[in-house]
């Protein structure tokens, strides 16, 4: 059985020869004739030697490092030079790698067991050692650009031989001894640690499955004998730990291509110590650890000490070991399990579901999907998070000063440590919220204090974003409570948070983010803080955002825009606001109204008058604004119809419902929009007019529908409500007198001259003949058009009467309706005039009208109370009477003027009064008066006092 | 001599050559007792110096020079005649620290050779051995050197003594090799082992085809071939795979034994009849490890075959053959014995082979026969053969072992030992056989001279032979013979004593 010869073998040399070989050898000089070896030789000579002394065997090995360090430098000098001059020497020594690659492969191959470990240590060894050494080369790359290293080791002939041979070594060596083969790399790896991270590299990649689990075996082992003092996880920092640092170091490394494979070895080796131990275990691959119930017992430890030292492969483990955390009773674990939670940068979330659930007592009511958990282990979670929390605590108050606070002195060394826990949390602020508002027995109180450190730690952003989530979520004064809680202990360490908070809020409002119940919840939250002990701060926070809550008050949702009104109804008003923003919101206000008007059945009025009140008392803007709104409001198209009106078209006339006249194909506006698109004169555009189509007949009067009487009066009273109390309430008048409560209040001349412009406006849209003083009667003619559209509005508007009496009331406002009044009056006498009724109760309605415009202009004092008085006698007459009588008015208007300035202020009834004294003598009016009360004493004998001047 | 040595080239060196020769005139001139006690305290003083002067040197050169005072020292010492001749502890204690590099003590630097100058070392030590032309001054040498010491400085000592004879071997320094055999049968039987280890792992595993090599020492010295024989014999017994010879060395043991029987027992031939044999050394001779690797062999090779499934197939007979070449010779050993003892004088007086040896081997025996018998259970032919094959060499061994004086114990010994192997015919015959002769002789060990020998077997014939020996009532001439004589002088021994 003779071991077969490579061809290179020297026939059995003599004693003799090898003598002399070993001499030559140790000298270097050649025995026999003297002359010094060549490097080459010299080579020859030390393989000749391994392979026929195994004497000599260390000395041959050592001698070889020198060869292959020449050849490195020669190598790197050829490519720093780039010149091939002396490629024919590192050809040569090529040449001999490739001699000793060639024996010591062979050696291997023939008999692994002895040769393995020698030349794997040999190999490592050395490669440590070049790599060190000609690290600082210029060629070299440097160490931390790993693939160019690997390009450059790997395309040098005797470090690739090198690397060939190791991995021979390792492939022969796994099968029986694998731990001695990483043994040897991970020390090396200590040794030379940055410049030998290719090697690791490369055997990594080459055999990742054995390579991570030897490696992960070997650094348990260390742990496990060397490891013992190491456990307190807190004082461990300078201490000595010798393989746990590489290992942890290769897979690290290795985590880039082969996370998925140590992830599995890590969970392998966490469920294999858990699980119960067998003697036999079936898992092939697993070799000595599981066996020895000692390294079982320090796996977990040793993989907490892992995920510990490495945020890398604590991520691989961080969620599945969590499951087995409170099955650990090590006590001196707790400890590191809290640091690792507090360390964890994923998982947080679960991790902190599972300790809260766990450790919330068990309840009657609330049980969960699982059964609740063991006592035992309910405490120890308990014990867990309350320890977690005081950690956190530490963590989150020590930060700022950050010197050596922290276990570990690479997270110290930052000026602002990361909690990565609290980092992950940042984005659960909302479920964080919602679970403390639930309010569970003890499990409120920790999150609650979690949230207190997370804003603590997050700093004004996750503070803000935490109180307004709790501001959004809470449901009740106690869960509400819990807001302010949290804002007392951080206002301490954060200023202005709650305007923070509610900037936040209206920033929420903004994107839509919220939904409406929500949205809902937030007003009312925030309307019942302006009630509570925070009402200060929350006030002026909320002042300087009303005109964002202000477009809420036309939300879509009934609820939300009664949870506006309240909020805005009981926020104080800012001292300074832009008038864009007030008349925002006094439209949005006075929108609101009618909305809820039209909403009608709705309780809690009081609060959308107390809020119209409001701002219009806030400044004259307001009031103006507001009143004006209003007037349009009552008089708007899709309003009308709440306060009995009916719709007009532009020309005042109520329209016809299409389904009324389906025949009338023509109006005059449709005409004119058409004219010059399309040319049409089926019907001869001149042949329509306001009353009809020439040919057709009057236009059919469209069937008044009064929806529901009492719904308009209500409304009307309403409105006028709302309307008074605006002009009432304003403060416009300094000297207005706040004495007497029980007695209204007078209306305000400005606010009434406000709602006559209002009504002028929209009641007669042509501006022509718009002074006030009042022409003779026979110029209405001029303006026949005009008073038709007037007359039609209040047949259309039964609301103008009212808003009219208003006016009068806030003498001298009536003045600035002389242009209204005027054509009232006018389209009146014309109607009187060609009545051909025997009594003007026949025409109900120009009686009313009639009776309320005399009424009106007797209350403003248009007209003295004698003339004022006639609209009494109105209905006992035949309509030329009544004629005769509004003519009488007419007259003594276009004889005293109806201007503002005859009006004096008198400051002990707090309104204007005008003196008819100065004026004219009444008495050339009231002769048609006195005729009439003489032709009809019979009727009218009980009214005669009323006339007398 | 100084050529002998590498020359110190130093001031120092030239200086304590002077010294030398001018001692070594004085030494001569003046032989009385206690001028040489004079001298040699001197040297010792010169010696303590020579620490001084050492402590700055490199390693290798350190060495070199310890060694070239140390064979001035034993030179003196010898040629004083001081008895006995034993090297002081003080010396030493520079071997340790200059030589073997233990740290003297915790403050002092820990100095290492590399590879390299260790293998300088070697080949001067090679050299420095080679040269030395008195037995007595090198093997003085040698034990100081390398006998332990007890201390933490053997195991570089075993280092250092294991890559010295591995490289004696190699290139053939025969001086070394003699002393490594006498060292060989001074130390105790553990370390002889891991040396013994060391070569077979350097010659029959590590390098291929080195094999030679090795083979050529029973030529170059038999009396370390013997002592090797006897180690590595000690260190293969058999019971596990780690402690199954290799075959190569296998082979080259029963080619050496072949070659020259004698070879085996050229130790218990040289070694003076002191009886001084240090404890726990190893056997005088290899008989007892030979005879257990033949009786062992068909189970224990039977048990790697199962093992390696049938993947050495053809190496099972070849393996089979030569341990059936090996009992052969070992017999033949034993044969050759009654002349030698009976020339020495020690025929009935000297164990060969201890009974407690044989006791051991026939436990392990009886323990692997029931392991081959549980786990083959349904016995096949082969496991049968191979346990009756055992039992056959043991009884061929034993009965061989008795009748040549080697083996010094009654059959009743015997048969307690045996009681508890599984039948076998020859066994039987052996241990019952003489019995029925002289039923009741109880052969007393002690009293069994050469002379003591002849007496009883006039007596025999008269006694009826036994049924088990009637078919060698055929041949009744060797039949008479066989209890007159050890051994049946009718048998075709080739290697008959005397013949």
């Amino acid at each position: 059985m003779q071991s077969p010869h490579s061809h290179t073998a020297p026939a059995a040399l003599s004693t003799q020869e090898l003598s002399q070989e070993i001499k030559s050898f140790i000298s270097g000089v050649d025995a026999v004739q003297g002359r010094k070896l060549s490097v080459r030789e010299h080579a020859r000579c030390a393989v000749r030697l391994l392979r026929s002394v195994p004497a000599c065997r260390g000395a041959v090995l050592e001698h070889l490092r020198g060869v292959y360090d020449e050849h490195v430098s020669t190598f790197l000098h050829n490519l720093e030079t780039e010149g091939n001059a002396s490629s024919g020497a590192t050809s040569n020594l090529e040449d001999i790698i490739q001699e000793v690659h060639g024996v010591l492969s062979e050696f291997i191959r023939l008999n692994p067991r002895a040769w393995a470990p020698l030349v794997s240590t040999w190999a490592v060894d050395l490669l440590g050692q070049l790599s060190s050494k000609h690290a600082g080369r210029r060629v070299a790359p440097h160490s931390s650009s790993l693939n160019e290293l690997l390009q450059l080791w790997m395309s040098c002939a005797a470090t690739r031989s090198l690397m060939e041979s190791y991995s021979q070594c390792l492939a022969a060596m796994l099968a029986w001894c694998p731990d001695a083969c990483v043994d040897a790399l991970l020390d090396t790896s200590v040794k030379h640690s940055p410049h030998f991270d290719w090697v690791v590299a490369h055997i990594g990649s080459a055999f990742p499955g054995t390579i991570i689990s030897r490696v992960l075996a070997c650094g348990l082992k260390d742990f496990c004998s060397h490891g013992a003092k190491d456990q307190g996880p807190l004082v461990e920092k300078g201490s000595r730990v010798p393989k746990i640092g590489s290992v942890v170091g290769i897979l690290g490394h290795l985590a880039a291509h082969h996370s998925d494979s140590i992830r599995k070895e890590l969970l392998r080796m966490f469920q294999e110590s858990l699980a119960p131990s067998t003697p036999l275990s079936p898992s092939s691959s697993s070799t000595s650890w599981e066996a020895s119930p000692q390294l079982r017992r320090a796996a977990v430890p040793f993989l907490l000490q892992l995920a510990a030292m490495s945020p890398n492969l604590f991520g691989a483990v961080s969620s599945e070991l969590v499951q087995g955390l409170p099955r650990e009773e090590l006590d001196n674990m707790l400890g590191l399990a809290v640091h690792l939670i507090s360390q964890s940068p994923t998982g947080g979330a679960r991790v902190l579901r599972f300790l809260a659930d766990t450790a919330t007592p068990a309840s009657v009511i609330i049980s969960g999907p699982t059964p609740s958990p063991h006592e035992g282990v309910r405490e120890g979670c308990d014990r867990l998070l309350q320890m977690l929390l005081l950690h956190l605590h530490k963590l989150v108050f020590n930060r700022s000063e950050g010197s050596d606070v922290g276990p570990f002195g690479s997270a110290s060394s930052q000026p602002q440590r990361v909690i990565p826990f609290l980092e992950e949390l940042r984005s659960h602020v909302a479920p964080l919220c919602a679970e403390t508002l639930r309010l569970e027995r003890k499990r409120h109180l920790w999150l609650h204090q979690l949230l207190c450190l997370l804003s603590v730690y997050g700093g004004p952003s996750v503070a803000t974003e935490t109180l307004c989530q709790l501001l959004t979520q809470a449901r009740n004064p106690e869960e509400l409570a819990l807001a302010w809680q949290l804002h007392a202990t951080l206002s301490s360490c954060m200023a202005g948070l709650v305007p923070a908070a509610v900037a936040h809020c209206v920033a929420q409002i903004h994107t839509h983010t919220l939904g409406w119940r929500q949205l809902r919840q937030l007003l009312l939250n925030l309307a019942a803080a302006l009630q509570s002990s925070m009402a200060a701060q929350i006030g002026s926070a909320v002042s300087v955002h009303l005109h964002d809550f202000g477009p809420l008050l036309l939300h879509g949702d009934p609820a939300v825009s009664h949870a506006a009104v309240r909020l805005l109804s009981c926020s104080p008003l800012p001292r300074t606001a832009s008038p864009a923003h007030l008349l925002l919101l006094s439209r949005a206000a006075v929108t609101h109204f009618f909305l809820a008007l039209r909403r009608r059945g709705e309780a809690g009025k009081t609060g959308r008058v107390l809020l119209l009140t409001r701002f219009a008392a806030y400044s004259a803007l307001t009031l103006k604004a507001i009143l004006q709104q209003l007037v349009e409001g009552a008089l708007h198209k899709g309003n009308a119809e709440l306060f009995g009106g009916q719709i007009a078209d532009m020309s005042g006339a109520p329209v016809a419902s299409p389904s009324v006249s389906p025949d009338l194909g023509a109006s005059l506006l449709d005409i004119n929009c058409r004219f010059g698109t399309t040319v049409n004169f089926s019907g001869s555009v001149w042949s329509v007019f306001h009353a009809g189509v020439i040919g057709k007949g009057l236009k059919p009067r469209t069937a008044a529908n009064l929806p529901d009487p009492s719904g308009v009066i209500q409304n009307i009273q309403t409105l006028l409500a709302v309307i008074v109390q605006c002009c009432s309430s304003s403060s416009l008048n300094g000297s207005q007198s706040p004495s007497d409560p029980e007695e209204p209040p007078p209306i305000n001349a400005e606010a009434a001259k406000v709602i006559a412009v209002t009504l002028v406006e929209n009641v007669c849209p042509d501006v022509a003949n718009g002074e006030l003083s009042w022409p003779p009667e026979e110029h209405a003619r001029t303006t026949v058009e005009r008073d038709i559209h007037i007359r039609r509005c209040f047949e259309a508007h039964p609301v103008l009467f009212p808003l009219l009496q208003v006016v009068a009331a806030g003498r001298p406002a009536l003045c600035y309706c002389s242009a209204v009044l005027r054509g009232l009056l006018a389209t009146l006498l014309s109607h009187w005039e060609g009545s051909r009724e025997a009594s003007s109760t026949d025409s109900p309605w120009h009686l009313q009208a009639s009776c309320l415009l005399v009424s009106c202009m007797g209350e403003g004092q248009l007209l003295p109370p004698v003339l004022a008085n006639v609209h009494e006698a109105f209905a006992h007459l035949t309509p030329f009477e009544v004629r005769l009588l509004l003519l009488a008015v007419w007259e003594y208007v276009r004889g005293n003027g109806p201007l503002p300035q005859k009006f004096v202020f008198s400051s002990d009834k707090g309104i204007f009064c005008r003196d008819f004294s100065r004026d004219g003598d009444v008495s050339r009016y009231v002769a048609p008066i006195h005729s009439v009360l003489h032709k009809n004493i019979d009727r009218l004998g009980h009214l005669c006092w009323r006339f007398q001047l | 001599m100084n050529s002998r040595l590498p020359m110190a080239s130093d001031s120092s060196s030239m200086k304590l050559k002077l010294q030398r020769s001018t001692r070594r005139r004085v030494g001569t001139g003046t032989l009385q007792q206690t001028h040489t006690g004079h001298v040699i305290r001197r040297f010792l003083v010169a010696m303590g110096d020579i620490r001084q002067s050492l402590l700055p040197r490199d390693v290798l050169s350190a060495a070199k020079e310890l060694l070239y005072h140390l064979d001035i020292y034993i030179c003196n010492m010898v040629q004083s005649g001081r008895q006995p001749p034993q090297v002081d502890s003080k010396t030493l204690d520079l071997i340790e620290e200059f030589i073997l590099h233990t740290p003297k003590d915790r403050n002092s630097p820990v100095r290492r050779m590399s590879a390299l100058q260790e293998l300088q070392l070697l080949e001067i030590m090679c050299s420095c051995f080679q040269e030395q032309s008195r037995d007595t001054v090198r093997q003085l040498m040698f034990s100081a050197l390398f006998n332990l010491q007890g201390n933490q400085a053997d195991e570089s000592r075993m280092a250092l003594l294991s890559k010295l004879v591995s490289m004696a071997v190699a290139v053939g320094r025969v001086p070394i090799l003699e002393c490594a055999a006498t060292w060989l049968q001074r130390t105790h039987r553990v370390y002889c082992v891991r040396l013994a280890q060391v070569l077979v792992d350097d010659y029959c595993s590590m390098v291929p085809g080195s094999g030679p090599t090795l083979h050529n020492i029973h030529s170059a010295s038999p009396r370390f071939c013997c002592q090797f024989i006897t180690a590595v014999t000690t260190l293969y017994d058999l019971t596990s795979d780690e402690l199954t010879p290799p075959m190569e060395l296998l082979q080259m043991i029963v080619s050496w034994i072949q070659d020259d029987p004698r070879l085996v027992l050229i130790t218990f031939l040289n070694s003076p009849l002191s009886g001084s044999q240090p404890i726990s050394s190893l056997d005088m001779t290899p008989l007892g490890g030979l005879i257990r690797w033949c009786i062992k062999a068909p189970l224990a090779y039977r048990r790697d075959k199962k093992q390696v499934n049938d993947g050495s197939s053809d190496s099972e007979p070849d393996t089979a053959r030569l341990f059936s070449a090996l009992h052969l010779s070992v017999l033949q050993v034993f044969m050759l014995l009654p002349n030698i003892l009976n020339e020495k004088g020690l025929f009935g007086r000297l164990a060969l082979l201890q009974m407690e040896s044989v006791a051991t081997l026939t436990s392990d025996l009886s323990r692997l026969l029931d392991q081959a018998d549980k786990h083959t259970h349904a016995a096949t032919g082969n496991t049968h053969a191979a346990s009756q094959l055992a039992l056959d060499r043991l009884a061929q061994a034993l009965q061989v072992a008795m009748a040549s004086g080697a083996l010094l114990c009654s059959r009743e010994d015997l048969r307690a030992i045996c009681s508890r192997l599984p039948h076998n015919n020859l066994l039987q015959l052996v241990l019952s056989g003489p019995v029925m002769y002289y039923n009741n002789i109880h052969t007393p060990p002690l009293a069994y001279s050469p002379h003591a020998a002849h007496s009883p077997i006039p007596a025999h014939p008269t006694l009826p032979p036994h049924t088990p020996h009637t078919p060698l009532a055929a041949h009744p001439a060797p039949h008479a013979q066989y209890p007159a004589q050890p051994f049946m002088t009718g048998m075709p021994f080739p290697f008959r004593p005397g013949h």
